[in-house]
């Protein structure tokens, strides 16, 4: 809901006598102000009203305000609806087509982050940690150490591109600021439970898929089909199937809240590129290219024995018991993410069912 | 005493839920959505507005499209899940909603409509749920 009177650029009529009012002798030497940009706007007299939920960033889309272009051709940093100033030197905002990022739930997401926010230090119960078996301990450690290593990618390759994404679509770059925050505090949970109970951190990632993603430069929705399609939809799977297995209160918290970020992550995600596809032709089949290759490194980061033997030892509760019914549990939760993976795929329309890498294609008999 | 499932025993979850800030904690926020609750031939629509349960009643099938997406498992599933609710104070690990949708061999959760981005939001606010069922500790409950 808003209010809103006509553009003006004129100088409003108060100002003269504003400055009559003001009184106080002028400084010699200093130009006198005319004050002409208090009249310089796009749109003026607008008032959005809070409603039930409060004043939200999707609230403020009225008038021009709320006028989200096919293309923004300006390539400095002015904010979306001010009027712009000549002379101003072009910067390398890349991506100014509203495809190559645009979400329509982003505005909603950003605030939905800003509201579920939750704190390590203070809102985990670590008193409930308690010392597990050594070999259960190091598959936690190991699993977190990976997980940290997500964690860094997501905010590395989103820093990449939010650096060149122009501000017609400022919503997006709010949104992504928020997703880079959650991972940090992730990346903080994650270490502060590896290192107290009696841990340490594990050996580092191969990172194959990680390079993948950091590699992407092919545009920001390239990198959304590999950090959220192909991982993130494999990440969820690993922290559900933690969060089935925590062994305490503190790690139940800690699961439970990153998949509720990731959640959000994963929906800008698969909301993204769910926009590119149907308003980008040609898009489909480019996703079909990416999807061929990005399954492929998938397919082989899935073989690497580390983490599927460390989950495997967390989800059968010890070494004997993961190489039996633990890995059968691995196992089916990769398994999983495949089905999801391509249920997500369909609704897409990019199908990838009948073109599926084998070495993914694996996972379907679990 | 209500008997679950009913309209009466979601209505004495959401006063328990409602009146203790302590079980608004799970997301660490505001949790704005509908979910609709297939339980066997039962069905109900569950409105969560900012911190509060602001509404559940039983709704005919035609209705349940309102819901951003509906939980459905057969009526044993939910009442091995509320029991243990009732059993041990909240969920253990093999009774969240979480693990039992893990355990189906098709996901507890889906839209009505196919809407990918509405289903999403029981990722989004699934402690918000369990916080729910697990305020059902407090509500002495019957059975079928």
């Amino acid at each position: 809901m808003a209010d809103s009177k006509d553009s003006g650029a004129a100088v409003p009529a108060a100002v003269a006598g504003a400055i009559a009012a003001a009184g106080g002798e002028m400084v010699s030497g200093v130009p006198e102000p005319t004050f002409e940009w208090m009249g310089l706007t796009n749109q003026w007299g607008v008032r959005v009203r809070p409603d039930e939920h409060g004043l939200r960033l999707g609230d403020l889309n009225v008038g021009i305000y709320g006028e989200v272009p096919e293309v923004w051709d300006d390539q400095t940093r002015r904010p979306r609806g001010a009027l712009p100033r000549p002379g101003i030197p072009p910067l390398p905002y890349n991506l100014r087509a509203k495809h190559q990022m645009w979400a329509d739930c982003a505005a909603d997401l950003y605030e939905e982050a800003i509201q579920r926010r939750w704190i390590p230090a203070t809102e985990v119960p670590w008193d409930t940690l308690e010392t597990l078996p050594e070999d259960v301990e190091r598959a936690v450690c190991q699993v977190l150490t990976e997980l940290m290593q997500y964690n860094n990618v997501e905010i590395e390759i989103i820093n990449y591109w939010q650096d060149q994404m122009s501000y017609g679509y400022y919503e997006v770059k709010q949104y992504l600021a928020t997703t880079s925050f959650d991972c940090a505090r992730n990346i903080e949970a994650l270490r502060k439970r590896a290192l107290s109970n009696g841990g340490g951190l594990g050996l580092e990632s191969r990172g194959s898929v990680n390079r993948m993603i950091l590699e992407s430069r092919g545009g920001w929705t390239e990198s959304v089909a590999y950090l959220y399609l192909l991982r993130g939809t494999f990440a969820m799977q690993i922290l559900r199937g933690l969060l089935v297995h925590a062994h305490n209160d503190a790690e139940r918290f800690i699961y439970s809240h990153m998949i509720q970020d990731h959640a959000r992550h994963l929906t800008y995600g698969y909301d993204h590129l769910k926009y590119s596809i149907t308003h980008q032709d040609g898009q489909a089949g480019i996703m079909q290219t990416l999807l061929s290759i990005g399954e492929a490194m998938m397919g082989t980061e899935l073989d690497d024995p580390v983490l599927r033997s460390a989950m495997a030892i967390i989800m059968g509760g010890g070494i004997e018991a993961g190489r039996t019914k633990g890995m059968d549990a691995y196992l089916h939760l990769v398994g999983d993410f495949v089905r999801d993976y391509l249920s997500i795929c369909d609704w897409l329309g990019v199908e990838r069912e009948e073109r599926l890498n084998p070495n993914i294609a694996k996972y379907l008999e679990y | 005493m209500p008997q679950f499932p009913s309209a009466d025993w979601f209505q004495s979850v959401r006063d328990v839920y409602n009146s203790d800030p302590s079980l608004h904690s799970g997301g660490g926020g505001a949790c704005d959505t509908v979910a609709g609750f297939k339980i066997g031939a039962e069905s109900y629509l569950i409105t969560f507005e900012g911190l509060q349960c602001a509404d559940v009643r039983s709704a005919p099938d035609k209705e349940m499209n309102d819901a951003d997406f509906i939980i459905e498992m057969s009526e044993e599933l939910w009442t091995d899940m509320v029991a243990n609710v009732q059993a041990n104070g909240k969920a253990d690990l093999n009774h969240t909603l979480n693990s039992i949708d893990l355990t189906q061999e098709e996901s507890i959760a889906f839209s009505p409509v196919d809407d990918q981005y509405r289903q999403d939001l029981f990722y989004r606010f699934n402690q918000n749920f369990q916080d729910f069922f697990d305020a059902s500790a407090r509500v002495e409950t019957t059975f079928k």
